[in-house]
């Protein structure tokens, strides 16, 4: 059962191991950290994770960009302010602000935090913190999935017959190292097939069109990525929108884990798997310990996704 | 229900209207599913690398295809992105304002906005118009 306490920056306190005294006759206890004796601490560990997520991939203009990393920083160092509804409410309208300044440029995983923003705002003025903010993270996930499957099953004929995998994995460069390592293309392959899928003017036929080179690795793993990749949101939707009476809870987030697992080793948005990462730490239970740690080491790993190029190197290796 | 109940349902529900308004707009006005909080991205092809805008600049003694220069990139790509008259007329008065600011003629400023369409079978890709605006420089 979660805690009915509300969490009002006064009833939070320091660990003594945290707490640094000018006093040297004041004895320190040096204790390991502890696994979290409450649903607070992966509330706060949430919160930090998304203030985190803030600095390491700043955003907007100069008219939202200095407030977002200074109101991130301050959150992170202050334990009273990061139990603040102003400091969050305050991300989530600059948040709002950096989406209107350029619409519709704007990323989805803007949106989620935007909403993401807002919910912690509203659970911290909220009797229930804690059940307020694992309902309303469980539902803006499920939602984002749902509406991700709706556009990739139903909207969008070009995914459901292969052809988004197909031609991203040959054009995108963020997928071209994927392309040689699993697809089996070689560089001077995919050269050739980006230049004969270059854009011609409506209308246009070169008269001697060249071949587009698709080695059967290839198709297979385009229709592998298609497939699978929406047999993985499906999962994450229902999962997340199911009663928790109908299912092991326990599900939710082996699947939300296991999608950021994949999905961010070759998807160059970072922001988007700490943004998930930060909002299933939010929904676990105290007794939830390995669950935890794997949402945090999921955050470790996206970041080094992010900033390691692992499948270029492989590539490399493999020549 | 009290308020405190139903203030979490805010996020969520906010979430769900502005997709479903993304969905209304992709269909219906060549919003790309990419963008507007829908969360179509990574769902379909079309996208910023495969939506554009062409410029035409007429004058009493000049008619011109322009390349998008830097300080119009955003406003080409929030045009592409979404084809609407305010979007497009946006991007219309950047480019009369900048060819006067170089003393070039203008009279008139055509946008078109394009996708690329992929064939199923051979992925060949070609452009297909999706809106074109007239805008009579005044």
């Amino acid at each position: 059962m979660r805690s009915d306490r509300p969490l009002r920056s006064s009833t939070w306190s320091l660990p003594a191991a945290a707490v640094a005294s000018a006093d040297p006759s004041v004895e320190t206890v040096d204790r390991p950290i502890q696994a979290p004796t409450s649903g607070a601490a992966y509330f706060d560990a949430a919160l930090r994770l998304s203030a985190i997520a803030l600095l390491l991939r700043p955003m907007g203009s100069w008219l939202v960009r200095p407030a977002i990393l200074a109101i991130a920083v301050l959150v992170l160092i202050s334990p009273r302010l990061l139990r603040s509804p102003l400091m969050w409410g305050a991300l989530a309208g600059l948040t709002a602000i950096r989406i209107a300044e350029d619409w519709p440029l704007a990323d989805n995983h803007i949106y989620l935090l935007g909403y993401w923003l807002l919910a912690v705002a509203l659970s911290l003025r909220a009797s229930d913190a804690l059940g307020t903010i694992a309902f309303a993270s469980r539902w803006l996930v499920g939602l984002a999935f749902a509406f991700a499957v709706l556009w990739k099953a139903v909207l969008s004929p070009d995914f459901i017959d292969g052809r988004f995998f197909r031609v991203t994995l040959l054009t995108d460069p963020r997928f071209g190292a994927m392309a040689q390592l699993i697809g089996g293309l070689s560089r001077e392959e995919l050269d050739a097939n980006r230049e004969a899928l270059a854009l011609m003017p409506d209308g246009a036929e070169l008269l001697d069109p060249p071949v587009i080179h698709e080695p059967p690795r290839l198709a297979m793993l385009a229709k592998a990525s298609t497939f699978g990749i929406l047999a993985l949101e499906a999962a994450v939707a229902l999962l997340m929108l199911a009663p928790a009476v109908r299912i092991q809870v326990w599900w939710r987030h082996a699947a939300l884990l296991l999608f950021c697992g994949i999905t961010y080793a070759f998807a160059p948005v970072a922001g988007f798997g700490w943004l998930l990462l930060a909002m299933g730490l939010a929904q676990l239970e105290p007794r939830q310990i390995w669950l935890g740690r794997a949402y945090v080491a999921g955050f470790v790993v996206v970041l080094f996704y992010g900033e390691l190029p692992w499948a270029e190197l492989l590539v490399e290796w493999w020549r | 229900m009290s308020w405190s109940s139903r203030r979490r349902l805010i996020p969520p529900l906010l979430l769900t209207v502005v997709a479903l308004l993304q969905i209304v707009l992709a269909r219906t006005a060549n919003l790309t599913a990419w963008k507007g909080g829908g969360f179509g991205m990574f769902a379909t092809l079309d996208h910023g690398a495969y939506r554009g805008v062409d410029i035409v600049v007429d004058a009493p003694d000049r008619s011109e295809s322009l390349e998008i220069p830097p300080s119009l990139e955003i406003a080409a790509a929030r045009a592409a992105a979404f084809p609407v008259d305010w979007l497009m007329r946006d991007l219309a008065e950047g480019v009369a304002a900048r060819e006067r600011r170089y003393e070039r003629a203008v009279s008139r400023v055509t946008v078109t906005a394009w996708r690329a369409d992929f064939d199923r079978a051979t992925l060949r890709a070609s452009e297909r118009p999706l809106r074109t605006f007239v805008y009579d420089v005044p």
